[in-house]
């Protein structure tokens, strides 16, 4: 009798362990993969070569909270990326590009 | 925006940040309508620091580092002379007054105003005695001048032209001419042909085009016959233009010189330099 006990309990002890382990596991998969933080896709007017997607780029990169900038030239795209402490509002975008010599004609955002 | 290799005045200037320019300048005059064989040489290291005010206002300064040197028959032989040193220093803001800007493309109009102020050393000499207005690294005269300045951008090319006058004072008893200008330069883009994505470096084919208009100088009040006159200039050149920074060379060759009595012509104007922002 007190043998059965004993393996129940041990039996129980290693479930709970083992679930334990994977919802660890499972959090930190999770935290990894979704890093938090928002993606703002911005379709920007007036950029036509390399020099001013510099401009752009140091604009965005100066203000706390942006992780990456990427420029697609031919589109006329700029990419902003920034981490969970950072949100912008719309018309802070259009100023910063507005600062940068340029024209943000529409965005959208969306959770990393 | 690339902007043109033989003037300052279409350079790109965002809010709040600084553009520098250092161009390393080679000017030859050998072609002496006046038998007395002058040839004058010219090395000028000119660097530029832009910044901008906010985003239609950018400031920009201009200062030369000059090393001049002049030779001609004088009877007895040939005879150089040389001077070197800081050159006058120029001053100018800009205001973008229209801006267009589209997808890939962008437009502005500009108007720039300026003094160029006398910092370069006007009455130097040597074992001869004082050296000749065009051997002196400065003019000694505070002198304004303005204009307008137009850019059109599109990914493919850049088309910027400039109309300037500037007025020249009389120091030292000399006073240059007024001079005329009008510039414009063509940038094509030549690599890469078809754009991908993300910011590849650009290289440009440029053509830009110098004419200039001078009045005659003025020595003790009276006009020197032998002084100014128009001349144009073309310039072949080529950009590598990435997004840090931009290398570029050009070489101005005169088309064509109407110049009065017998003002010593232009040869070649060669530049080569490059151009950062921070």
């Amino acid at each position: 009798m007190k043998i059965t006990n004993l393996k129940n309990i041990l039996f129980k002890s290693t479930r709970l362990i083992l679930a334990s382990t994977l919802t660890s596991a499972a959090l930190v998969w999770s935290s990894a993969s979704f890093a938090g933080g928002t993606e703002y896709d911005l379709r920007v007017d007036g950029l036509a070569c390399p020099f001013c997607a510099y401009g752009i780029e140091k604009k965005f990169t100066k203000t706390k909270g942006v992780e990456s900038v990427e420029v697609d030239l031919k589109n006329g795209l700029v990419i902003v990326k920034t981490d969970e402490s950072k949100t912008f509002k719309e018309e802070e975008l259009k100023t910063i590009v507005h600062d940068a010599g340029f024209t943000m004609k529409s965005m959208t955002e969306k959770a990393r | 925006m690339a902007a043109p290799i033989t003037f300052n005045t279409a350079l790109p200037v965002a809010k709040e940040e600084f553009l520098f320019r250092q161009q390393f300048i080679n000017m030859q005059s050998g072609d002496d309508p006046s038998g007395a064989q002058r040839d004058r040489s010219e090395n000028m290291s000119a660097t530029t620091l832009a910044y901008g005010i906010n985003n239609r206002l950018a400031l920009f300064g201009v200062l030369p580092y000059r090393d001049i040197d002049l030779s001609m028959d004088m009877g007895s032989g040939k005879v150089s002379r040389s001077n070197s040193g800081l050159g006058d220093i120029s001053v100018f803001a800009r205001y973008i007054f229209q801006q267009n800007n589209q997808a890939g493309r962008t437009l502005r109009l500009a108007a720039f105003a300026g003094l160029k102020a006398p910092t370069g050393e006007d009455e130097a000499s040597d074992s001869i005695g004082t050296l000749p207005p065009p051997l002196q690294l400065g003019s000694g005269s505070w002198d304004a001048f303005g204009g307008l300045v137009v850019t059109r951008q599109t990914l493919d090319y850049q088309l910027d032209a400039q109309l300037s006058y500037r007025i020249n004072n009389e120091a030292n008893h000399f006073e240059a001419g007024n001079v005329l200008r009008l510039d414009a330069s063509l940038q094509k883009r030549i690599w890469p042909r078809e754009l991908g994505s993300g910011v590849p470096g650009f290289v440009y084919a440029v053509l830009e085009l110098n004419a200039t208009s001078q009045e005659k100088n003025a020595l003790n009040g009276t006009n020197d016959n032998n002084s100014g006159g128009t001349r144009i200039l073309l310039a072949p050149g080529l950009q590598y233009v990435t997004r840090r920074w931009i290398a570029e060379t050009s070489v101005q060759f005169p088309v064509s010189q109407n110049l009065n009595g017998t003002a010593l012509e232009l040869d070649t104007i060669a530049r080569a330099g490059i151009r950062f922002n921070f």
